[in-house]
């Protein structure tokens, strides 16, 4: 029986001096030890580990039995008494064993668990890993970092629970894991804290490193992908209640406010090697940017935040982190980007952000980013909310920022929709300079003219494809109308009358002879659409189409001649503008001719 | 009076006298900012702008609330004064206090949050009042020192006279300055001159000053601590009698200058006939081995193509072939630098370009034997002679990156024997690769005579 082989082993060791013990003697330990857990012997082998006389065998040789141990545990059910056993086992032997190897042990199980069980490992080993961990004499930091980092990467793998039943459900116990992870590393903060009390200058910065390593990874994971909005009827929100504790353990270790604000310097040891330090960089983007988004948008720690920064700068210091953010696909990240830029953009009042700023390359490239969503992403609020943040953002320039701006976005959008609502954006500015008293030098004269230059033109003349433009060219068109309505030949405060002549022959001509184009060439598909509906119905689809992997129905000629029909509206809408427009400079011109004469 | 509200009604007491007897200290004299001095500093020197500035304080809002306490945090409070990184009230404020100094300050909201307040703390259109409560927590001036423009020590500057606006020159834009050259206090040079940004090399003007430039506004007047490394290097300058490594000051005068176009506001045309222009200009630095001066040059040619699109093919060939040129150079200048990991990363673009680039692949293999990286160079020379069975430097480079190899398995096997002593030999292991590293470089510099290619 396997108890009876247990007491056979034991009492041959019992008479043994610790330094005799042999491997045999460790394998025939292990072998019996595991039999009696197998067969439900727990409460024996309790008994036995107990035993104060067994106390030097147990605390050589303890660590074996975790391995079985772990796999009886999850065994068993909740409320069986065996379970409760094994328990108690598992806690006598964190008291008993060797710290060294027993770390060893418990390690090596969760190095070994993967998948649905994750969770419920860590969550089980954490206490008695900690009760090792405070023991252990030497390398006690680089323990508890290997610790800590193995239990991290163990995780990372999980899906985060993001919708609120997700949350509620925690299917996977992620939630309640991440917070006993936080629990687990809190005596290894206070010690630090404590140790900084005793010296300015603490010898601790190993350990310290190592808990600065674990609040870096858990902002990357679970927290940047986590769902951190406060939720309705959850009173303690497990990954706002994570998010707390991390911020808490930065701030009580000092580490809050530099990371916040000094994050190159001097961060991680120093790397020899160039690339490290790169790819280090790298890897504490996301979770900067996380941190900020904790600290300005949650506003988790913010009563330790210095609060005499100007708002501008505050948006400056954000921006890499925004950019980051914005460049990722994932709605929980993305959402947070754009709450992040606009929580920024909230503080600081309109009109009042340098141009200056727009030197730096970030500031190009986070409205660009911005652009993108607002034509790529798939999810229509988050293309709503990128188009309000741009307008914001434009909001906040001063009025040379805001030209500057235009012309970037012009320049670089490439999307037509966007490049008519910048157009419309452009139209405002000059009716804010032509209203207002004092003096507005870019959106009047030839800083304006330069600008209407990009504005009204047609990028490849007229072959440019009308329908793909039409956006653009209706805002333009309503632009050049709004310009010679409101501005006077005699005063030409805008300047629009002294480019005329480019006008005509850059925007108005070529579009004219491009409209009349089209609207030939549509006219001639509809009548032979026409025509061929009474030839026959064997139309076979010139191409197919198809939309995120499904294929969409043919296109019935009926469809077609419905496209072509809408095409042509377009076209007529442009036509009433430009006829409108012509007739207007044509109109004024002739008013003043005949006063001249 | 230690009790909160005795604090508090002494709060209220300051912020009347401070509304009623405060010195507007505003420059348009609009009673935004008031200030009484507390206890007067211990010298008569205030920071300039530019200047990193310690500070102690404490804030309230009107209502008696403290919102923010330096002293909460147990360190001083730090910024750049005059840099608009602080609400406005400290930008003038701070400007006017000497070291050691104790005041108060209160503090409209155009000069604070405004309307727009700052959540969630300061409220829309709050005044501000910074106060000393018990004893020694007001606004207190506690040191200031030069700023270190790239956190490195490298340059320090210290500003005379603020130029205007934010507007700084950019990499190629044109200026006009006055310099004043010092080294040990002997004067070496003393001229007005004007030159494009990134290459003062050719007026006998130190990358230091370029890069520095790149920092100034129109009309600043400053001075300049340089470290050899900004400075003329190693070598030093005999026209000047410059010994090498030595440490310079300038005083420089930015008086005008006219920015170089930003890559979105050129067309494709205007790239390519300039991408001709710098990639010359760069070839004649690395020539001479100005090689960060060189990188500027190449760097420009990355900056305006790599992402161009609506290329027609014939330009795009054209682009195709600066790029690859530019890539190629500036891995070689970075081998020269030092900087491997970033020259791999060029001949990775230049690769993209051209994956069977001969010289790609060998300045690949360069820069990864010198980084350890010995399979990955044996790979890279292995190519090299695919495309060219003559490469003879290619070949010799291959049998010693066996050679590397093998000395680096039996370091590795000795120190990965036991997991169990891995533990107790980590120290050892940190030591030895340290010692490691230093050979490998050493050998490396022994051995480059066999074949460097030149700039394109």
């Amino acid at each position: 029986m396997a108890v009876d082989e247990l007491q056979a082993i034991i009492q041959r060791c019992q008479i043994l001096e610790e330094a005799d013990f042999k491997g045999e003697d460790f394998n025939l330990f292990q072998v019996a030890g595991q039999k009696c857990l197998e067969d439900g012997y727990a409460a024996q082998l309790l008994e036995v580990i107990q035993n104060e006389k067994n106390k030097v065998i147990i605390k050589n040789m303890g660590w074996n039995l975790i391995s079985p141990l772990v796999r009886c545990i999850f065994m068993y059910e909740q409320e069986d008494d065996k379970r409760e056993h094994c328990l108690r086992i598992l806690d006598q032997l964190a008291q008993l064993c060797n710290p060294k190897e027993l770390f060893l042990g418990l390690l090596e199980q969760i190095e070994q668990t993967s998948g649905e069980q994750v969770c419920q490992t860590v969550m089980l080993l954490l206490q008695p890993l900690q009760t090792v961990l405070l023991k252990l004499q030497n390398k006690k930091a680089y323990s508890v970092g290997l610790s800590l980092a193995m239990i991290m990467n163990q995780l990372t793998p999980l899906p985060v629970p993001y919708t609120k039943q997700q949350i509620q459900e925690d299917k996977l116990g992620l939630c309640q894991c991440c917070n006993a992870v936080v629990d687990f590393a809190k005596p290894f903060v206070n010690e630090v804290v404590k140790n900084m009390e005793k010296s300015s200058e603490y010898n601790d910065m190993e350990l310290k490193e190592e808990l600065i390593k674990f609040c870096m990874k858990s902002l990357k994971y679970p927290l940047l992908t986590a769902q951190l909005e406060q939720l309705e009827s959850i009173e303690e929100h497990p990954f706002r209640h994570f998010a707390t504790e991390i911020i808490d353990i930065l701030w009580n270790i000092r580490e809050l406010i530099p990371l916040v604000f000094v994050p190159h310097k001097g961060r991680s040891p120093p790397w020899e090697n160039q690339e490290f330090a790169d790819i280090e960089r790298k890897n504490s983007a996301d979770s900067l940017a996380c941190l900020s988004y904790l600290m300005f948008v949650q506003h988790f720690g913010v009563e330790c935040f210095p609060m005499v920064f100007s708002p501008s700068y505050l948006l400056l210091c954000n921006m890499t982190h925004i950019e980051v953010l914005l460049k990722r696909t994932e709605e929980s990240v993305l959402s947070k980007g754009l709450d992040l830029f606009e929580s920024c953009l909230l503080r600081i009042e309109d009109n009042s952000l340098l141009h200056h700023y727009l030197e730096f390359r970030v500031f190009i490239n986070v409205p660009q980013d911005l652009v993108k969503i607002m034509t790529l992403c798939p999810m229509e609020h988050m293309r709503k909310k990128s188009l309000n943040i741009l307008q914001l953002f434009i909001d906040k320039f001063d009025t040379e920022g805001k030209y500057t701006l235009f012309r970037c976005l012009l320049k670089t959008s490439n999307h037509a929709g966007v490049e008519g609502y910048i157009i419309k954006n452009i139209k405002d500015q000059i009716h804010l300079a032509l209203t207002k008293e004092y003096d507005n030098i870019w959106f009047t004269g030839h800083h304006l003219i330069s600008l209407l230059d990009l504005v009204l033109s047609l990028p490849e003349g007229a072959e440019t494809d009308l329908l793909q433009n039409s956006d653009r060219i209706m805002a333009s068109l309503n632009l050049l109308r709004y310009l010679v309505i409101k501005d006077c030949e005699s005063d030409n405060q805008t300047g629009v009358w002294t480019t005329l002549g480019k006008i005509k022959q850059n925007f108005l001509k070529p579009l004219r002879v491009g409209l009349n184009m089209s609207k030939a060439h549509y006219e001639a598909e509809i009548k032979n659409k026409k025509e061929n509906r009474k030839e026959a119905h064997s139309s076979n689809p010139v191409c197919s189409v198809t939309v995120s992997g499904e294929k969409m129905p043919a296109m019935t000629t009926g469809m077609q001649l419905q496209v072509l029909h809408s095409a042509l509206f377009t076209f007529d809408l442009i036509e009433s503008v430009l006829a409108r427009v012509e007739e207007l400079i044509e109109g004024k011109t002739k008013a003043v001719m005949d006063e001249n004469s | 009076m230690t009790t909160d509200e005795a604090t508090k009604s002494e709060g209220e007491v300051q912020a009347a006298a401070l509304a009623e007897r405060g010195e507007d200290i505003t420059p348009s004299k609009d009673r935004g900012v008031l200030k009484i001095i507390k206890r007067p500093g211990n010298e008569d020197e205030s920071p300039m702008i530019g200047d990193k500035v310690y500070v102690h304080y404490k804030g309230k809002l009107a209502s008696g609330k403290k919102f923010d306490s330096s002293r909460h945090r147990n360190e001083p409070f730090i910024f750049s004064l005059g840099k608009g990184q602080v609400i406005k009230a400290w930008d003038i404020g701070v400007a006017t206090m000497k070291k050691g100094e104790i005041c108060y300050l209160l503090c409209k909201p155009e000069y604070a949050y405004g309307s727009a307040g700052s959540a969630p703390k300061i409220p829309s259109n709050a005044t501000l009042f910074f106060e000393a409560s018990n004893a020694g927590e007001p606004v207190e001036l506690l040191d200031f020192k030069g700023e270190d423009l790239f956190e490195d020590g490298g340059i320090i500057r210290r500003i005379k006279r603020k130029g205007e606006g934010y507007s700084n020159p950019n990499e190629g834009a044109t200026v006009e300055i006055h310099l004043e050259g010092f080294c040990g206090g002997r004067r070496f040079d003393c001229k007005d001159v004007k030159f494009v940004v990134g290459e003062g090399e050719d007026h006998d003007i130190p990358i230091g000053i370029d890069k520095a430039l790149e920092k100034m506004q129109r009309g600043e007047h400053c001075i300049l601590y340089l470290s050899p490394r900004y400075g003329f290097g190693e070598a030093g300058k005999p026209k000047y009698g410059i010994q090498g490594n030595a440490e310079l000051v300038y005083e420089v005068t930015l008086k005008s200058f006219e920015k170089a176009k930003e890559s979105w506001e050129m067309d494709t045309k205007e790239k390519l006939e300039q991408a001709a222009v710098v990639k010359e200009k760069g070839t004649m630095y690395f020539k001479e081995g100005k090689y960060l001066q060189a990188v500027i040059q190449y760097g420009k040619i990355v900056s305006w193509l790599e992402m161009e699109y609506g290329l027609s093919e014939k330009e795009s060939k054209a682009s195709d072939s600066f790029l690859l040129a530019a890539f190629l150079n500036l891995a070689m200048c970075y081998l020269k630098l030092r900087e491997y990991a970033k020259a791999v990363e060029c001949c990775d673009k230049a690769l993209g370009l051209d994956q069977d680039n001969e010289k790609g692949l060998y300045r690949r293999g360069e820069a990864r034997l010198l980084m350890n990286e010995f399979e990955l160079a044996k790979c890279d020379f292995q190519k090299v002679l695919e495309v060219n069975p003559q490469n003879k430097a290619a070949k010799s480079q291959i049998s010693v990156c066996q050679k590397k190899t093998k000395e680096h398995n039996e370091r590795d096997r000795r120190i990965y024997a036991n997991m169990f002593t891995k533990f107790a030999e980590r120290d050892a292991k940190e030591a030895a690769s340290k010692t490691g590293m230093e050979k490998t470089a050493e050998k490396a510099a022994c051995g480059k005579g066999a074949e460097t290619p030149g700039a394109e």
